[in-house]
């Protein structure tokens, strides 16, 4: 999951004339399963990134089955029909057999208050044998060790809103082996110790949230501000719909989403992309192409007035604020982003002047916008905490008043160069790794059709004036649009 | 209804896939030779050593000035004394221009400038796009020699810090790290202890400007200088920039050692607000120096670190336990660090999990490694050494490191060809050196009402308060402070069982092991055996090193017997004995006509003729957590309190008594208390009390 509140993702954009030295390294191509790579040549060290972009996250979650994309992004991470296994045929008959009786469990749970108790428990037990037996066949974290003990380093997933991300790096000389195992992975995925992973899945939610006064606010803010869009559920799931994820509904939900065409690949490091495109005939050319999945048709209805949720815990105050906005993709996105930067971005932002520094109100007081993500229309975010011997009422307020400020008269030109400066350096900043590039690559060409975009985007910053600015805030930052998330003391005191 | 979820024969269109290599079928070609680029060194003519690496693929220059001076120097009352340095150096501004002037020069040309103070090093860094590189290093320059530390930023500083010390116990995975330290380290010396707002409260502006001043000097600077510039030009530059920088200060004295001993054990923080624990286990780390470094790094590696170790493949894959559980072998570079193994899983299996990592640390002790684990390891660490080089900075910050704590150039590839050959052999005999089971270190952060099975199942648990003192205030009794401290008191005395069970205790008779952590003789053990004949009647027998020692006393008079002789009891001992009395807690809990005040949130103070006893409340339980008083004769300054923290909490005859002391006196831990027998009411008799040797 993926939802950094205090690092704040800036947008991005830069010079023109890095740009053009800059495409010379890159190479794209499109396998005619649909599977498309981006490819950087930066030879400077024996060393190579790998990004898998898997156009598909929780908000494709299939109903009752929120957590399915995370859950999913787990198992890849089990190995293939030779990789992790004692024995495959064994394995596979084994594997069966427990969603056959797990069927029958379900089947008989279904009957509710006329089910047998004693059919019950006796299937509960014959399932856990069934799970202990296919369980006896695996090699655990095999694949995971092939790729540690060649030296791959960084190696994880993430499963955010709007896409499923797997990645790490090698020591260039060894790329062949990404392309083997990754292919094969979704491929050939088997959904070994799914019932296993399940519980460490159920873990990550208590870590992550249940255990998180930030986290438990972040999961109140979205699923009041979201009525239906698929928002409102964070990437993880709800506790209930984990507890219940079957590896038989994983299997649907693997086919319509991991097709060749829903997935882009970002490769930088020391590579001959000759070569890369041969080996990525070769490893991914027998995915079998598919018809990309649906997208989410539901549509957020326009919010009719400030909505407000609270959470009660023994932490110190904490608010988030959520103003409506639109995708990522709008053309107000630019002047969104300024935006946030004139608000938040570095020592000189409106609010770390006003309200950390001089008025000393805040400890911190941050933006961000597209959030929980940028595909749909999301949230602007304002993310308070207060100094001790301050409200979070007068935080609060003192926020709104500064927006108020933006909405009343345009920005001056200092501020406004200022923040489009910092765009620019940021970005030369980006090209330095290998794996920023792999990353960023494959997520701009899915959301705009072209990696370019990365770097042209500064041609939209550029463009954002004054008067931009004022509109989006007088447009987007208004109470209609806003949902307010924020601690309270436990009522009689602490628990 | 699908029978199988192995997907790869579900469409045909796969089974005609051609057949694909396995991992170790693939043929790599070799790796391409490294270029590990050799920085210029260079000496300034006031003393500032420097390191300069060209670097032109982006138009960026970037460098960080090293600094010795650390945390590890902060006095033991201003804690936090160079943390804020370094904050307010930079906020602060410099002589020539304020905080906000230079945010707004730097932010106007994408650059920036920043410093921080940390354990063991100080550091002033920056960036900036290449035509701006002049400018940012003069007014780095101007940060480093001149700060200006203007009061309204010390002042922010201050609150920020106050604001954190607030909020320190909101994470449950915060508090599990934090204490860790604090159980190994100590929390009376600068690696374990905690910044109190007592602390905060106490620094000044001068004292931040006293600590630059000691430790910014162009002798103690080394200063590394990275990216698209012309190495001989830069030099010049540097020269003219910070050649007039003559500050002479003696030079830095060594760092501090963490001390030696600690109180290995279960401890347990209270966090009611989770569903999971959070948990750490272990105990001293060592130095990279060591020999047996790269071997402790293999075991650890095997252990727990990355997703093919055991820890990850029992408590996680296997059990489902948890999503997060790793090893860490810490090794510092020139103190030991911490053996750390780390995980959270639901409260439920808090015990079971604790149990299984320790099974798993005693496995690496009994048994060798398998081939292919000790291969796994080490090939983790060899192929991905190539990533120490991916780029040229890296190869500058370590040069820079290394000669700043004192290592050889070489050190990374001694460290290759060590991993290298380590064996089977050498990994369990690390194991059984390094990890020890006597000192291995339980701390769990969660709810123990929802643990499924109780957390003493593994030792005797000690409670540790995560209290956030308050700064020293006064303290009046108030109708309304008398209330609610009797409400207070009331909730204590049903928690222990109920006032009338408390009045009804006649006498208590206690043995217990008390093992010393400090004061003169850390180290030594006492065993106590206690009886105590309400109102006023004690007899306390001690085994000390030298002989067994007996004390009785009535409450008016007394005799003390020790090896030497019999003598009458001293005055000072009296009183010491008839607040021992006092502070028994059924009787300090039940006495008539003893007033109970409340002095802070959940404390109340009880006092009477035979002294004064501050109780703290332990929210979950209603138990008392803490007992704070003075010791008798000694002043009433802070750091003559004693602070004895209960925990182990267990029925004796109808009442709930605690069963594991830990006892701090000014601030600095005194001993650990382990009841071993504990009864009331077996009819002790006054005259067998008096009975001399």
């Amino acid at each position: 999951m993926r939802i950094p509140l205090l690092v704040l993702a800036l947008p991005l954009a830069v010079a023109a004339q890095s740009l053009s030295d800059f495409e010379k390294k890159v190479t794209g191509f499109t396998l005619p399963n649909g599977m498309h790579f981006i490819v950087v040549q930066r030879p400077s060290a024996p060393v190579v990134s790998m990004h898998t972009y898997v156009n598909v996250g929780s908000v494709d979650d299939p109903k009752g089955q929120t957590g399915m994309a995370h859950m999913f992004e787990h198992m890849a991470f089990k190995g293939t029909p030779r990789i992790g296994t004692r024995n495959g045929a064994a394995e596979k008959a084994a594997l069966a057999e427990v969603e056959r009786i797990y069927d029958q469990l379900e089947q008989e749970r279904r009957k509710g208050r006329a089910a047998s108790q004693a059919r019950l428990a006796d299937l509960e037990k014959t399932l856990r044998a069934a799970i202990e037996k296919a369980n006896s066949f695996v090699e655990p974290n095999e694949f995971d060790r092939i790729i540690e003990e060649s030296g791959g380093v960084g190696l994880n997933a993430s499963t955010g809103m709007d896409a499923t991300e797997y990645y790490y790096s090698l020591p260039s000389n060894r790329i062949e082996l990404w392309f083997l195992m990754e292919s094969q992975r979704f491929l050939n995925p088997v959904l070994r110790e799914f019932y296993k992973e399940r519980d460490v899945v159920r873990e990550e939610r208590r870590m992550r949230i249940e255990s998180s006064p930030q986290g438990k606010l972040v999961e109140a803010l979205i699923s009041v501000a979201f009525s239906a869009h698929p928002y409102r559920n964070m990437p993880g799931g709800w506790a209930s719909d984990i507890e219940n994820l079957r590896a038989r509904d994983a299997v649907p939900f693997y086919r319509n989403y991991y097709t060749p065409g829903n997935i882009t690949i970002g490769i930088a490091g020391d590579v001959d992309p000759a070569r890369i495109k041969a080996l990525a005939a070769r490893y991914f050319g027998p995915l079998p192409p598919g018809p990309l999945p649906d997208p989410v048709v539901t549509v957020e209805p326009p919010q009719e007035g400030e909505r407000r949720v609270t959470i009660e815990t023994a932490a110190q105050p904490l608010m988030l604020i959520g103003y409506k906005t639109p995708a990522e993709t709008h053309p107000d996105s630019p002047a969104i982003d300024v935006l946030s930067l004139i608000l938040s971005g570095g020592r000189t932002s409106l609010m770390y002047r006003e309200m950390v520094q001089d008025k000393k109100i805040a400890l911190a007081a941050q933006t961000q916008p597209d959030f929980p993500d940028g595909k749909y229309p999301g949230l602007f975010l304002v993310f308070l905490v207060p100094a001790m011997g301050h409200s979070l009422e007068e935080n609060e307020k003192a926020a709104y008043a500064i927006i108020e400020r933006l909405q009343k008269e345009p920005v001056d030109a200092a501020t406004l160069n200022r923040v489009k400066t910092q765009i620019r350096a940021g970005l030369v900043r980006r090209l330095a790794s290998n794996s920023g590039l792999a990353a960023q690559l494959p997520a701009y060409h899915v959301a705009y059709g072209d990696w370019r975009k990365l770097f042209t985007a500064i041609e939209d910053i550029d463009k954002v004036t004054a008067e931009d600015v004022q509109r989006v805030a007088k447009t987007y930052l208004t109470k209609n649009r806003r949902t307010v998330a924020h601690t309270v003391a436990p009522e009689g005191g602490a628990k | 209804m699908l029978t199988s979820v192995c997907l790869a024969q579900a469409p045909a269109a796969r089974q005609a896939t051609p057949a694909m290599p396995m991992p170790a079928g693939l043929k790599y070609p070799p790796l391409k030779p490294v270029v590990i680029p050799e920085p210029a060194v260079v000496k300034l003519s006031n003393g500032m050593r420097v390191y300069l690496l060209e670097n032109h693929e982006l138009p960026l220059v970037s460098g960080v000035a090293l600094v010795r001076t650390g945390n590890l120097f902060d006095p033991a009352d201003k804690r936090g004394l160079a943390d804020m340095t370094g904050t307010v150096m930079r906020s602060g501004g410099a002589k020539s221009k304020s905080g906000e002037q230079i945010d707004l020069e730097l932010e106007n040309i994408a650059a920036s400038v920043e410093s921080s103070i940390g354990e063991t090093s100080g550091s002033v860094s920056f960036s900036s796009l290449r035509e701006n590189a002049g400018r940012v290093l003069e007014l780095m320059r101007d940060i480093m020699q001149d700060p200006e530390f203007r009061a309204d930023k010390v002042d922010l500083a201050k609150r920020q810090y106050r604001g954190a010390i607030s909020r320190r116990n909101d994470e449950a995975s915060d508090i599990a790290g934090r204490e860790f330290a604090s159980i190994v380290y100590g929390r009376d010396n600068p690696y374990g202890w905690q910044i109190e707002y007592e602390h905060i409260d106490r620094i000044r502006r001068e004292d931040l400007q006293a600590f630059h001043q000691r430790y910014f000097f162009p002798a103690n600077v080394m200063l590394a200088v990275y990216g698209d510039f012309d190495t001989a030009a830069m030099k010049q530059q540097l020269e003219k920039i910070f050649g007039e920088w003559k500050a002479q200060q003696p030079p830095v004295p060594p760092f501090p050692k963490p001390p030696d001993a600690f109180s290995p054990g279960v401890y347990l923080a209270v966090k009611p607000d989770v569903t999971q624990s959070f948990l750490q286990l272990g105990h001293w780390g060592g130095t990279l120096r060591d020999p047996d470094y790269p071997a402790l790094e293999v075991a650890a590696n095997i252990l727990g670190s990355g997703f093919s170790s055991r820890l990850v493949n029992r408590v996680r894959t296997q059990l489902g336990y948890a999503y997060n559980v790793g090893a860490a072998w810490g090794a510092n570079y020139n103190h030991r660090g911490l053996f750390q193994i780390s995980g959270s899983t639901k409260s439920a299996t808090t015990v079971e999990t604790l149990q299984v990592i320790r099974e798993e640390v005693e496995k690496m002790r009994a048994l060798e490694v398998t081939p292919r684990e000790l291969e796994t390891a080490k090939q983790t660490i060899l192929n991905g050494f190539v990533f120490n080089f991916d780029s040229p900075s890296k190869t500058l910050s370590r040069l820079l490191q290394y000669e700043y704590h004192g290592y050889p150039k070489d050190f990374l590839f001694q460290y290759q060809k060590a991993v290298a050959a380590v064996t089977r052999a050498d990994v369990l005999r690390v194991a059984k050196q390094y990890w020890s089971p006597d000192k291995l270190t339980i701390l769990a952060v969660g709810n123990p009402k929802e643990f499924g099975k109780p957390l003493n199942t593994l030792g005797p648990v000690r409670a540790i308060d995560l209290t956030i003192p308050e700064p020293p205030r006064e303290t009046k009794a108030t109708p309304d402070s008398l209330k609610q401290g009797a409400a207070l008191r009331e909730r204590m005395r049903e928690a222990m069982g109920s006032l009338a069970k408390l009045s009804a205790v006649r006498d208590l008779s206690r043995s217990v092991e008390m093992a010393v952590a400090g004061g003169p003789a850390p180290g030594m053990k006492i065993r106590q055996r206690t009886l105590l004949l309400r109102p006023n009647i004690l007899r306390q027998e001690q085994e000390l090193p030298f002989g067994k020692v007996i004390v009785y006393s009535d409450g008016q008079t007394g005799w003390l017997s020790a090896p030497q002789g019999m003598q009458p009891m001293s005055p000072p001992v009296l009183e010491q004995v008839r607040g021992e009395m006092f502070r028994t807690l059924p009787w300090l809990l039940s006495e008539e006509g003893l007033q109970a005040n409340l002095v802070g949130p959940g404390a109340i103070e009880i006092s009477s003729a035979a002294g004064a006893a501050r109780l703290e409340i332990d929210d979950l339980s209603g138990l008392p957590k803490r007992m704070i008083y003075s010791a008798p004769g000694a002043s009433a300054a802070p750091d003559a309190r004693i602070v004895e923290t209960f925990s182990d909490w267990r029925d004796v005859g109808g009442i709930q008594l605690p069963f594991a002391i830990t006892v701090e006196q000014g601030g600095k831990k005194f001993g650990d208390m382990t009841v071993s027998e504990l009864r009331i009411n077996s009819d002790l008799k006054a005259e067998e009390l008096a009975k001399k040797p």
